[in-house]
């Protein structure tokens, strides 16, 4: 791991932000199979997501314009600065001159994954409205419009894209950095789908048992899927943690890396399980109780991923300086090697005699 | 077209004076006397009141000693694009018999593959005619992708600004076709400034006449491709990169981008497959049955108390 790096300072609205994003894009992307390989009866449960999804995408977007330093140029995301501000000079919207230096303006890095990240949540957030809008206004346009083959057909493989993209690349995103744990693994991506799945799902049934809606057998659908769910979360934990490898060490040594690991495993997914296969069946609480923990996992989740890094670069300082002979000594005195740990001085070197 | 440029950084005969950090607040025109970067170990460890600005307290701060030999400055920050390091060594007798000190400005490294370029979302990070990583004020929003991008820890957040912070490589003095301002300043020519095909030869050449005077372990870091595709600012060191606060293999962020797709890709699939078994498989039993019965006993009992029998 590279302990030499700066903190980003990414705290509580970009947890927020993967955290919600994860429940409305989870829910979308479920909402859309369900839609799909479900029933008639396992319609309302489509709905709920569909009702969710739109106000959180709407709260995500502030939430990562609030976290910008800058937050007035949010729109720098997806258009080109410099470009629009001539296109204005030039008259756009109203001069020729004006809209042709406007369609070069979209900023678009596919390599990036904050810029692909940018355009999709600018899609699932067109998705998620349209949607949004058919499910509370059925009879209306455009929920008219979507009853329809192909138009339905068009928006549900898009936001079903959508929603599995915006699910998976705040991981990807993570990963894409130089930042310790960050920068070890590709499994952060998958983590944070599989995460996102299990806390729609939660969601989801949370909901529908709390609003009384759909049928019981679709319910009790939606409730096996669950532990489906926890199951796939438990096994790309597995590969996460197996992914690190030697970098495993100096993070199970921080408290927010226990917390990713073991609060995750214990709270997201374990007792979940646990609940499910023990007490869903034989208690009316068991299935929220269950849900509400894999809810508190999910956010763990994300705050122990996020903040693991800055944990481990006060602990691990970035700059080569020592002015403690004792520590020094005490260096020498191991014989440790001090790998990339840099805060720690070298017995040796080429200014020292052999004795 | 202008030639590439670059610095070459011999760490052999720097003397800590920092003549380089001087001139380039001076020629930047960047706030001295705040001390190591707020987010530093000893930036932590600073009082409050240091961090406020002149026009809050009535008075210029005086800077703070770090405790770490003559490193005030502790790191790189928003004002402190240019940071001289000192390495104190010693060895490991009782007495600690012999010391030593390496020392070394480290600046930005304008690397060919620039991590903070790549990443960056909103186009505020180029590259120069002169082939140099430059940071366009106006255009970046603050989202420090490039601050977790950068294997280096060069870039920092502006408090005051509110956007990312770095070396220019004086970008209007080269405009002008002046050195920056940190090789002008250098008294013992440890910081050189020119071609970097130049640099590269005398770099070699710098190599080859320690091995020869016995000091073996003199190499150059970054002057080939295989870091970032090459550093536009390298250095000759006679230890370890890590020993210097400099990472051995810094990675492209782009390098696992795939893998990320693929992984994800993956586990949507299995998603995927997890719905269409549990609603597909059950929906024909349900379908199979034909008999309008709602639900098993069991499903029936895990209806909240009220809400049993309800559509």
């Amino acid at each position: 791991m590279n302990f030499f790096v700066a903190d980003p300072d990414w705290g509580g609205w970009i947890i927020a932000y993967f955290y919600l994003g994860g429940i409305a894009a989870g829910s979308y992307f479920l909402a859309i199979l369900i839609e799909w390989f479900g029933s008639e009866e396992d319609r309302p449960l489509a709905r709920i997501a569909y009702w969710i999804a739109f106000p959180l995408t709407v709260l995500c977007g502030l939430l990562l314009v609030v976290d910008l330093h800058r937050p007035e140029r949010f729109w720098h995301m997806l258009f080109k600065s410099e470009v629009m501000e001539a296109a204005f000079a030039d008259g756009f919207p109203f001069r020729a001159a004006g809209w042709r230096l406007a369609v070069e303006a979209p900023a678009f890095k596919y390599w990036s994954p904050m810029s692909a990240g940018s355009w999709g949540l600018t899609v699932f957030g067109a998705c998620t409205f349209v949607s949004f809008l058919a499910a509370v206004w059925p009879q209306r346009w455009p929920g008219r419009w979507l009853q329809e083959r192909w138009p339905h057909r068009i928006l549900q493989t898009i936001g079903c894209a959508a929603g599995f993209f915006i699910a998976s690349y705040t991981g990807a995103l993570l990963s894409a950095t130089n930042q310790p744990l960050w920068s070890a693994t590709v499994w952060l991506a998958p983590l944070f789908l599989a995460s996102a799945a299990s806390t729609s799902l939660a969601t989801l049934g949370l909901i529908a048992w709390w609003k009384n809606l759909g049928t019981p057998e679709a319910r009790a659908r939606l409730e096996g899927a669950e532990p489906l769910a926890l199951g796939l979360e438990l096994i790309v934990l597995g590969a996460f943690v197996a992914s690190l490898g030697d970098n495993l060490l100096p993070v199970l040594q921080t408290v927010r890396g226990n917390l990713l690991i073991f609060g995750s495993l214990v709270v997201a997914v374990l007792v979940p399980l646990l609940l499910h296969a023990r007490v869903g069946h034989r208690r009316w609480w068991g299935m929220p109780v269950a849900a509400v923990c894999a809810l508190l996992g999910g956010l763990l989740l994300r705050y122990g991923a996020v903040t693991t890094p800055a944990e481990l670069l006060r602990r691990e300082p970035s700059t080569l300086v020592s002015f403690a002979p004792e520590e020094s000594r005490q260096v020498g005195e191991r014989g440790a090697d001090i790998g990339n740990h840099g805060a720690v001085v070298q017995p040796r070197s080429k200014f020292t005699r052999e004795p | 077209m202008p030639e590439a440029v670059g610095f070459y950084t011999d760490t052999t005969v720097c003397i800590g004076c920092k003549a380089c950090q001087v001139a380039c607040h001076q020629w930047n025109d960047l706030p001295a006397g705040r001390g190591p970067a707020d987010d530093s170990p000893e930036g932590l460890r600073r009082p409050y009141h240091s961090y406020l600005s002149p026009s809050e307290t009535g008075r210029i701060p005086l800077p703070l000693l770090s405790g770490n030999s003559y490193d005030n400055t502790g790191s790189f920050s928003d004002v402190n694009w240019r940071h001289v390091k000192f390495l104190e060594r010693f060895s490991a007798d009782p007495d600690r018999s012999q010391a030593a000190w390496l020392m070394m400005s480290d600046v930005c490294k304008h690397c060919v593959h620039a991590p903070c370029l790549e990443v960056c979302p909103t186009g505020a990070i180029l590259r120069t005619e002169f082939d140099t990583v430059y940071i366009q004020e106006p255009a970046c929003n603050g989202c420090r992708d490039c601050v977790g991008a950068c294997p280096f820890g060069v870039i920092h957040m502006s408090a005051h600004k509110g956007i990312a912070q770095k070396c220019t490589f004086c970008y209007d003095r080269l405009q002008q076709g002046l050195p920056p301002a940190c090789a002008q300043a250098c008294p013992t020519q440890s910081i050189q400034f020119g071609p970097l095909d130049q640099l590269k030869k005398a770099a070699r050449a710098r190599v080859a006449q320690l091995h020869r005077q016995g000091e073996t372990r003199a190499h150059l870091y970054g002057a080939d491709d295989k870091i970032l595709g090459g550093l536009n600012s390298f250095y000759l060191l006679v230890d370890k990169p890590e020993v210097y606060g400099l990472p051995s293999d810094p990675k492209v962020p782009s390098k696992s981008v795939l893998g990320s797709i693929f992984w994800s890709i993956f586990t949507g699939f299995l998603v995927a497959l997890g719905v269409l078994f549990q609603f597909r498989q059950r929906t024909s039993g349900v379908r199979g049955q034909e008999s309008g019965v709602r639900g098993t006993p069991n499903q029936e009992s895990r209806a909240r108390p009220g809400q049993e029998g309800l559509p």
